[in-house]
């Protein structure tokens, strides 16, 4: 493995970057169409009511307007949603929360479209209006969802973990811990918001271009609600400005709307948010509470965790059920117990909806645990990072769901880098003695976490990659998974690349096609490289193999004796044929340059009603320690330095890895320090960046970022995921720098200010 | 109203121009530039940043009037004749600094900015300078990084030419 060209290189460039960095990257706000018309969607302005009258007819009669939809316009009312099918493409009897879609216009103009959306009638009936988790509990709450899905009113799922029986555990503890701590929800804000354009086909299909993560989920979904066969919706996949999580469902609504519009007015049709509308409209991450009772020995040994889990997924269950899951998998963090016991019940409410964002359940239900871990170990008296260490996973222990991880465990190096390099316990001591009356003061605190990788019990976990030698030797390579920022184009084409031995610059990854591309699952769950990974190697691998057998014949020697030099094959006879002259050489042999792959993860098996099994095949983990300075004149906290080491496996793109590390710990400073997306009854409060900050290059510190490359993971290349993992330890190792400075333990973010 | 200013070292000169419509609305439906991007509506994201003369501004915030008889450069206007990425779109490639790519065309003219008025930016004053203009994927440091090391480089190359060329 020490010969490889790609994998690894500190030098290699995102593949697409010089299309975004140029301005010539066309996104599909920046798409521009013959004959195109503009779409305005009229969203409800109620967190909960009764629709009394909806008549869509009087905005036909607004010059400019062309088409103008409800949801009876979509078959079966445009129903759809996995693993609930409780959403809508656009509201039925009832709308659910503030920004709910509910007609749809197209237009010559946007001011027509708007014009059309006021002409059409909607008599609202208010409802009462459940804005918190309690309220949806209570046994006389008015019911959000037309059926429960538990049958129980709000209650939209619950989950449960039992890994042995804490109950006497915590009882005979010596030091026992209990607290509750509440997570806010909190906004994507992609700079890029939603937007697609629907292009009617003259065969009564439909060609879509929409920023969503999941092309081939999309389609299926058009063609369901609007009635076609899969093979004439079409989605094609332009440049996405961000995603984190929140390209999924919100997409599939408001691309079948564009194309119920396109099909109504035989014109293409396009429909892009403003960054309002998004933030009214789009799903969020969960707000969650854990309830958490942990104990331990008089050393500080963990022993035992109870976590109730409560979560408020809003209105419709999006990706909540799934979410909620990997929250219960990860409730009780990377720790060795005897016995854990997880709770959790999701609820709606009419605060908007949530569903996936980075870290998808364990954003909230890590950083809720490393506050309760660093509680205890103040209670004990013990460092906090070393107590960390005392307790965390290593090789051979099992986890709190009681999985063995018979795999490289890098938390303990994870946990000593961050501490040698930040210098911790210098500071912790010099922190802890600084003078009362001083006008900033300094804490440094630290937070681990560990992630179960992929989709695990969550669903199939599978990819498929194609790959093709052209006519001119360029090489054209698909995956269905998409890249929206995160660089899977680039690690797709390096794995290519140097599993067939190659110039880089010969691969061209397409983005995807519905049309072109197979189905590979969600772009989700940081999977792309892993298992997207390993369907190009698998698929190239292939490939690889014929042009082995045709440099042989070439050769006349055994493939088991040609070596390569650079992309030339070398015989035994020393002398170098390039990789053109064997290609030729194939397809005089008559061999097909091109295959298609699969890769799919074993299978898993975790047991929903026993709360036991395995959940996932493999597991990441990481450590990071944050320096805090608060200024008690203003109040203000700000993050001075961060330290962050994650145990992904081998690193396949090292500049696109640390992007990944020190985007995903912007969002999380954001999460401890500033960002809090605020329902006041129900109705959004925090609908610009005006009202909803999000960290600037000037809140964002100097941050000191390693990957510890343990061995053996099951990626390719031994590789394991990365980029929704990082963020989850960077809130809470704020927010226990800040209990060194200020001595306030919070028990939820965002931090408060705190002056003098 | 006719509308005449130089865009990315070209004379435009526009007929029917409305009063109150915004820079950004010109560059993107007029002239078809758009690389400028919208990201809001409250002129906090900075995603429509372009240099009007040598000075960060929000075309979304910038009544075309504003802009007559001026320069306006957008990220269109960086690339060479050729259509080369210029020294610091080459430097956010090797340094890491692209992922969505959205904030991208805006970071690079507020590099820019800073670049034309000091070529010995700390890593503070490179922060305050792109601070205008919101990332949500980068965390800003490889971004910083690129904007950092083609100071390094313009000033190698001043001093090389001795102090005769600005970049």
């Amino acid at each position: 493995m020490s010969n490889l060209r790609y994998v690894g290189n500190p030098s290699l460039q995102n593949v697409d970057g010089a299309d975004k960095v140029s301005g010539r990257a066309k996104y599909v706000c920046d798409m521009v169409v013959p004959g195109m018309l503009i779409a305005k969607v009229l969203r409800s302005p109620l967190p909960h009511a009764r629709i009394l009258k909806l008549d869509p007819a009087p905005a036909l009669a607004v010059p400019g307007v062309k088409a103008v939809i409800t949801h009876a316009d979509f078959v079966d009312d445009g129903n759809f949603g996995w693993p609930v099918k409780d959403a809508y493409v656009l509201a039925v009897n009832k709308v659910r929360h503030v920004g709910e879609p509910v007609a749809a216009v197209a237009a010559e103009t946007e001011a027509a479209a708007i014009a059309g959306l006021n002409a059409v009638v909607v008599d609202y009936e208010p409802l009462p209006v459940i804005s918190t988790v309690d309220q949806a509990m209570a046994p006389d709450a008015p019911q959000i969802p037309e059926v429960s899905p538990t049958g129980k009113g709000n209650l939209c799922n619950t989950h449960i973990l039992r890994n042995g029986d804490p109950a006497p555990l915590l009882t005979e503890a010596p030091v026992r811990f209990e607290a509750t701590y509440e997570m806010p929800h909190q906004e994507h804000a992609y700079m890029e918001t939603e937007g697609a354009l629907a292009i009617p086909e003259p065969d009564g299909g439909v060609t879509l271009y929409a920023n969503n993560q999941s092309p081939h989920i999309n389609r299926d979904i058009a063609a369901q609600v609007l009635g076609l066969p899969t093979n004439q919706v079409r989605v094609i996949q332009p440049p996405i400005g961000g995603a984190f999580g929140g390209k999924d469902e919100v997409l599939y609504q408001t691309s079948a709307q564009a194309a119920k519009l396109a099909m109504l007015a035989g014109r293409p049709v396009k429909l892009i948010f403003t960054r309002s509308e998004s933030m009214t409209a789009s799903y969020k991450r969960q707000a969650m509470r854990s309830h958490i009772v942990l104990g331990a020995e008089a050393d500080g040994t963990l022993r035992a965790a109870k976590v109730d889990l409560t979560v408020d997924n809003g209105a419709y269950a999006s990706g909540t059920p799934l979410a909620s899951w990997r929250a219960t998998m990860h409730a009780a963090g990377g720790y060795r117990y005897t016995a854990v016991h997880v709770d959790m019940q999701s609820v709606y409410t009419n605060n908007g909806y949530s569903g996936a964002f980075r870290g998808f359940g364990n954003t909230q239900a890590g950083a809720a645990v490393e506050l309760a871990i660093d509680e205890l170990a103040e209670r004990l008296g013990l460092d906090p990072l070393e107590y960390r260490l005392q307790n965390c996973l290593r090789e051979g222990d099992t986890t709190m769901t009681g999985d063995l991880l018979d795999q490289a465990v890098g938390l303990t190096d994870c946990l000593e880098w961050i501490r040698d390099r930040s210098e911790w316990t210098e500071k912790r001591a010099e922190y802890a003695a600084q003078p009362e009356g001083s006008p900033t003061r300094r804490g440094i605190g630290v937070a681990c976490y560990f992630h179960g990788s992929g989709l695990g019990g969550e669903g199939e976990d599978f990819a498929t990659a194609t790959l093709r030698i052209e006519e001119d030797t360029s090489i054209t390579l698909t995956s269905g998974l998409t890249d929206f920022g995160q660089g899977s184009r680039t690690v797709f084409a390096l794995l290519a690349a140097e599993t067939l031995g190659v110039d880089i610059d010969r691969v061209r990854v397409l983005r995807p096609d519905t049309q072109t591309t197979l189905d590979s699952g969600p772009t989700v769950a940081s999977r792309a490289s892993i298992v997207g990974g390993n369907a190009v190697r698998v698929t190239t691998e292939k490939v690889a193999l014929l042009l082995n057998l045709a440099a042989a014949d070439l050769l006349r020697c055994d493939p088991r004796q040609l070596i390569r030099d650079g992309e030339c094959y070398v015989g035994p006879d020393e002398t170098p044929v390039s990789f053109e002259a064997v290609v030729g050489h194939a397809r005089e042999m008559g061999l097909q340059l091109s295959a298609q792959g699969r890769w799919q993860i074993r299978p898993i098996e975790w047991n929903f009603e026993t709360g036991t099994g395995e959940p996932y095949f493999c597991y990441v983990f990481g450590a990071q320690v944050a320096e805090v300075e608060v200024n008690r004149r203003t109040g203000r906290s700000r993050v001075r330095k961060i330290w962050a080491a994650h145990d992904a496996g081998k690193i396949l793109f090292p500049k696109g890895a640390l992007g990944q590390m020190y985007g995903g710990i912007a969002q999380g400073l954001g999460f401890a320090l500033m960002e809090n997306f605020r329902f006041k009854d129900g109705v959004p409060q925090t609908l610009s960046f005006k009202q909803y900050r999000l960290p600037r290059a000037t809140d964002v510190p100097e941050i000191e970022g390693t990957y510890i490359q343990t061995a053996g993971a099951i990626g390719p290349y031994g590789a394991k995921n990365l980029a929704e993992p990082v963020m989850i330890g960077t809130a809470p190792a704020i927010a226990n720098a800040f209990a060194q400075a200020t001595g306030i333990r919070v028990r939820g973010f965002p931090l408060p200010r705190v002056k003098g | 109203m006719r509308l005449t200013f130089t865009l990315n070292s070209e004379a435009v000169s526009l007929d029917s121009i409305a009063e109150d419509m915004l820079l950004l609305d010109l560059l993107r439906d007029t002239l078809g530039l758009t690389g400028t991007k919208r990201g809001c509506e409250t002129g906090t994201c900075g995603m429509c940043s372009v240099l009007v003369d040598s000075k960060l501004t929000r075309s979304c915030r910038t009544p075309v009037t504003k802009i007559a008889g001026h320069t306006v450069t957008t990220i269109e206007g960086m690339l060479g004749p050729d259509g080369e990425l210029c020294d610091l779109q080459r430097a956010f490639l090797e340094y890491g600094a692209v992922q969505c790519g959205f904030c991208s065309p805006a970071m690079v003219l507020a590099g820019e900015a800073l670049l034309r008025r000091t070529l010995t930016p700390s890593r503070e004053e490179i922060r305050r300078a792109i601070s205008g203009i919101l990332c949500r994927c980068t965390g800003y440091q490889q971004i910083v990084d690129a904007i950092e090391a083609t100071a390094h480089h313009r000033r190698g190359r001043q001093d090389a030419t001795g102090g005769s060329e600005a970049q």
